[in-house]
């Protein structure tokens, strides 16, 4: 059974459909990948997954309900998380408190919200220190985010998606901006999460994705025009033109 | 010694020495403002929400408890509570009302609600007295102690305002605490974490404005009277200039701006009528040059010390 499975979804903005009637399925423990050219729709259908945006039409079902239109805070809280493309960190807190607080909002309860102190929560803490000591950050965790290089916010913008022991991670592009030697290391990060996590990836590198995927969604204009395994896809003729032969549509 | 430590240590040593060198009433007053500059620091600093109708919550506390003591004699304690209560409930109806717009406009909106609590106090003269104020508020002993004293009702506000600031740092340590600035800085990710956002820019409202409401109902019983400036929005400016003169985000900041602002205000305007002026020049200075405030000024200062002392101990051992 899919873990999550998009039904016609649909996004429109306007005369523009961003995300024109995706069915999708992702099954739980595996990586599925998106790709497709610049503007394509996949952030955005990365919004509607997650809530911050409303879906025009369709639906989204995750474990069963229907979740399309579900503001975000309550999505984070059924396990969903994610890592955006450009990367949104909490840049004058430390590295420990941006991946603390991702750690707390998915308590069962909130106990001491106003009164107990940040730091007196061993396990969250605990917990925190271990995810970042999993990117990479273990001996920056007291730094503020704002000191560190863009990889490492990059790392860390990783660390507070998995800080939240999610369901469903959704990674947009993790590597986005990272130098050769960066990315190395980001993939080698995301290769050990695969079968731990069920994973959407959206990600431009194509050697990457398809050495890393179980199945693979090719967008182009907001419509899925192919979907199968890492294989198949590079028969695809219809993706050659589109995206690996670099052919663009007229 | 902890940083922490050393603060609590120079603001007991400040509440006890000020009222030797500053009038009593002067310095009551300090400490009162440092209340309510506290509780909009939680929403400014904290929160990152510029809110410009703290005043809101300031005067209905006052009024609210003003007249109950005026006309019905109840006790200090249930005045106080009744303060804290007013301010709160207040602070969540504008609160409510605020937190669904963003940036300029809700700065706007603090603002207008502001105007239209002042009118309702303005026009409502039988109640509030309008334009004079509500004058004839007693102040009841506490437990049998007489507080009409200056000095013994300095004490008390000191006693109050450190109960306050004990509290505040509790809050902004918590996970409360923590959330608030998230938002302040990654309203968005904050979001996607999980966190519902406007209901938690609620919570500091509330807070805030409790701090508020019992800081009018201190500065009611200080004066004898609610002035209608108290809920005017020139006060809910000269809070945010308070605070931010002191250090917004910082815990100390509001206490330290509270001091400059109510002695210059004080003391410089009775020699000077154009005192507003050196407000004006020490604002451009913060915005300028010093965003943190006093605060930051203070650390910067320090650290600069240390840099420049470093090399001339060392010279001054060399030749020996």
């Amino acid at each position: 059974m899919p873990l999550v499975r998009t039904e016609r979804l649909t996004k429109s903005f306007g005369a523009l459909v961003a995300v024109n009637a995706v069915t999708l399925e992702v099954e739980e423990g595996s990586l599925h990948s998106v790709i497709g050219p610049n503007g394509a729709g996949k952030t955005t259908f990365f919004n509607l997954l997650t809530g911050q945006q409303a879906p025009t039409s369709g639906r989204i079902i995750f474990d069963g309900r229907d979740i399309a239109g579900t503001p975000p805070h309550r999505i984070a809280h059924l396990g969903i998380a994610r890592s955006f493309q450009r990367t949104s960190i909490f840049p004058t807190l430390s590295i420990l408190d941006n991946v603390w607080l991702a750690t707390f909002a998915r308590q069962e309860s909130w106990r001491g919200l106003a009164w107990r102190r940040a730091d007196r929560y061993p396990e969250l803490t605990r917990r925190a220190l271990e995810v970042l000591g999993e990117v990479g950050l273990g001996e920056k965790a007291s730094l503020l985010a704002r000191e560190i290089s863009h990889g490492e916010q990059r790392q860390l913008e990783l660390a507070i998606a998995l800080a939240a022991a999610p369901r469903l991670l959704l990674l947009d592009e993790p590597g986005a901006g990272l130098s050769p030697d960066e990315t190395q290391k980001m993939v080698a990060l995301v290769r050990k999460l695969k079968g731990r996590y069920t994973i959407i990836l959206i990600e431009h590198k194509i050697d990457v994705v398809m050495t890393m995927s179980d199945r693979i969604s090719v967008m182009h204009f907001g419509s899925v025009i192919a979907e199968g395994n890492p294989v198949e896809i590079q028969r695809h003729p219809e993706v050659r033109r589109a995206y690996l032969g670099g052919v663009v549509a007229p | 010694m902890t940083a922490s430590v050393k603060a609590w240590l120079a603001i007991l040593a400040a509440v006890v020495l000020l009222p030797v060198f500053v009038r009593h009433a002067i310095a009551t007053e300090i400490w009162i403002f440092a209340i309510f500059g506290l509780g909009l620091n939680l929403l400014m600093g904290y929160t990152g929400l510029l809110s410009f109708g703290q005043a809101t919550f300031f005067g209905s506390a006052a009024y609210v408890a003003g007249y109950l003591l005026k006309f019905y004699g109840i006790n200090v304690f249930l005045a106080l509570g009744l303060g804290i209560v007013v301010g709160a409930v207040s602070a969540a109806a504008v609160g409510y009302l605020c937190v669904q717009r963003s940036g300029l406009y809700f700065i706007m909106l603090t603002f207008a609600l502001n105007q239209m609590f002042y009118f309702t106090a303005y026009q409502w003269t039988t109640v509030t007295g309008g334009e004079d104020g509500m004058p004839g508020i007693p102040r009841p002993s506490v437990l049998g102690l007489d507080i009409h004293r200056p000095l013994a009702y300095y004490a008390a506000v000191a006693l109050l305002f450190l109960f306050s600031l004990w509290i505040m740092k509790r809050i902004v340590e918590s996970p409360l605490g923590k959330i608030l600035q998230a938002i302040r800085e990654n309203e968005l990710r904050a979001e996607a974490l999980g966190y519902d956002v406007p209901r938690m820019k609620l919570a500091a409202f509330v807070v805030g404005g409790a701090f508020s409401g019992l800081a009018g109902v201190l500065y009611a019983m200080l004066f004898g009277i609610v002035p209608l400036e108290s809920i005017g929005f020139v006060f809910s400016g000269n809070v945010v200039f308070a605070t931010l003169i002191g250090g917004s985000g910082s815990l100390y900041g509001p206490v330290i701006g509270s001091f400059v602002f109510i002695w210059l205000s004080e003391s410089v305007s009775s020699m000077w009528a154009r005192w507003p002026l050196l407000l004006g020049v020490a604002f451009v200075i913060v915005v300028l040059f010093f965003r943190g405030g006093v605060v930051e000024a203070w650390a910067r200062f320090w650290a600069w010390r240390a840099a420049h002392r470093a090399p001339t101990v060392a010279g001054a051992d060399a030749p020996r």
